[in-house]
């Protein structure tokens, strides 16, 4: 049986159980005083137009540099795709690695995965019940790990400074791929996950 | 493990004896735990509580030591870089500053939060929280602290900070002579020390101590 179904709220913030008060719209958590409500609201429309305005970030985010490396004055602006494949021309394949997967596999990977998870709430088609749980459990680890490619390029702007001899600047992608990570996070965060269950077909499907 | 059964009778039990699950909403008999144990819940697995002894005082210990680190983690220099006989200090610090002029001041203000100023608000709130536990004051404002701290928790980003340095370190380690410094292992010192604190301070533990529902939390 769901919390729902007897008229129990839980508070988003706490965890506290509310019972449900008749009449009101706006009822406030007994124990820490946050708004309760049966589902966030308005869950899946504000996901979708985080996770479509993040989409959009995508393309300018992996198009465009996000860093010029200028060495004795000649600049050569790299994207990201291209900061991996240098790591892997010097041989450092489990670093190329990680960085491919934080910078590009991860963002794709929450751009397809919370649209699924929409997707399949909505229309209830595509995936079970645990494969969302999974996937958004797996969506919400996950993303953090993109913003390596920004602390990456901090790190490398302030130690590479030697004038003309060497020098490092971020340029617009790193802006855009910010954008990215930061919506894409938003975008797990406003997803409620209770409604990942509240449209499979019986409550008793667990072990 | 929690009782998910007759479900007839449950909704008409008192809200203490229950407990839902806040990932997928399923209503449940609350179990009772014993030190050390934890409860999963039985449809989607999600952790719903654990019961450790002597939170509020391990956690402030814990919360003292981050915020002791975390000055020198920030401001000490994490790496030098020497190319032909120049050296240059690299402090997280330095890299918002270093962000900031050179007109990428957006991409600096996210590095400054994710990487220093949530960090330092997650230790402040976390730090204040459990003062408010430990001398029973201000119980109303640790409650309003510890829902910001709950807000923030995502954002702070030490682990991926450090794993930034580490690539930043293979990039650069032909390019120049690199020699790490203080600031690296104060760095890895408050990153271990935040972590281990997570793992302490048990929100529902510390929930029902800030409601003053359980008199044993401080313990």
């Amino acid at each position: 049986m769901r919390a729902i179904d007897a008229g129990i709220l839980i508070c988003a913030e706490c965890h506290e159980l509310n019972r449900q008060e008749a009449g009101t719209d706006e009822q406030v958590c007994t124990r820490c005083g946050a708004l309760v409500h049966e589902r966030s609201p308005n869950s899946v429309v504000r996901t979708w137009a985080l996770l479509i305005t993040a989409a959009i970030l995508y393309i300018p985010a992996n198009l465009l540099p996000i860093m010029t490396v200028s060495s004795l004055g000649k600049g050569a602006p790299s994207t990201i795709m291209a900061g991996v494949i240098e790591l892997v021309h010097y041989g450092m394949f489990p670093i190329a690695a990680v960085v491919f997967i934080a910078s590009i596999l991860v963002p794709t990977f929450k751009l397809v995965g919370i649209g699924l998870l929409l997707f399949s709430v909505q229309r209830r088609q595509p995936l079970s019940a645990r494969q969302r749980i999974w996937m958004y459990r797996f969506i919400e680890f996950i993303g953090r790990w993109s913003m390596l490619d920004i602390f990456v390029i901090a790190i490398l702007v302030a130690v590479v400074n030697f004038g003309r001899l060497a020098s490092i600047e971020a340029n617009l992608g790193a802006i855009a791929f910010a954008s990215v990570v930061i919506l894409t996070m938003l975008a797990a965060v406003t997803f409620d996950p209770r409604l990942i269950w509240d449209n499979t077909e019986s409550d008793d499907d667990h072990d | 493990m929690p009782d998910p059964v007759d479900a007839s009778r449950l909704s008409e039990l008192p809200l203490e004896n229950l407990l839902a699950c806040h990932e997928c909403d399923l209503l449940m008999r609350k179990p009772e735990l014993a030190n050390g144990e934890k409860a999963l819940c039985p449809r989607c697995g999600y952790e719903l509580y654990t019961h450790r002894h002597n939170v509020v005082q391990r956690s402030l210990a814990l919360v003292i030591a981050a915020l002791l680190l975390f000055v020198p983690a920030n401001f000490l220099p994490i790496m030098q870089l020497n190319l032909l006989g120049q050296t240059s200090h690299d402090t997280v610090w330095s890299g918002v500053v270093a962000l900031f002029d050179t007109g990428m001041q957006s991409v600096s203000v996210i590095v400054f939060l994710c990487s220093m100023a949530i960090p330092l608000l997650k230790l402040l709130c976390q730090l204040l929280v459990l003062l408010s536990i430990r001398f029973d004051i201000g119980r109303s404002y640790g409650l309003l602290l510890y829902r910001i701290y709950h807000h923030l928790r995502d954002w702070g980003m030490l682990e991926v900070y450090l794993m930034g340095v580490l690539v930043a370190i293979v990039k650069l380690a032909d390019m120049a002579a690199i020699t790490v410094g203080i600031g690296l292992v104060c760095f890895i010192g408050l990153l271990l020390v935040q972590v281990w604190l997570e793992v302490v301070m048990a929100p529902h533990q510390i929930w029902l101590a800030l409601s003053g529902e359980d008199a044993h939390a401080g313990d």
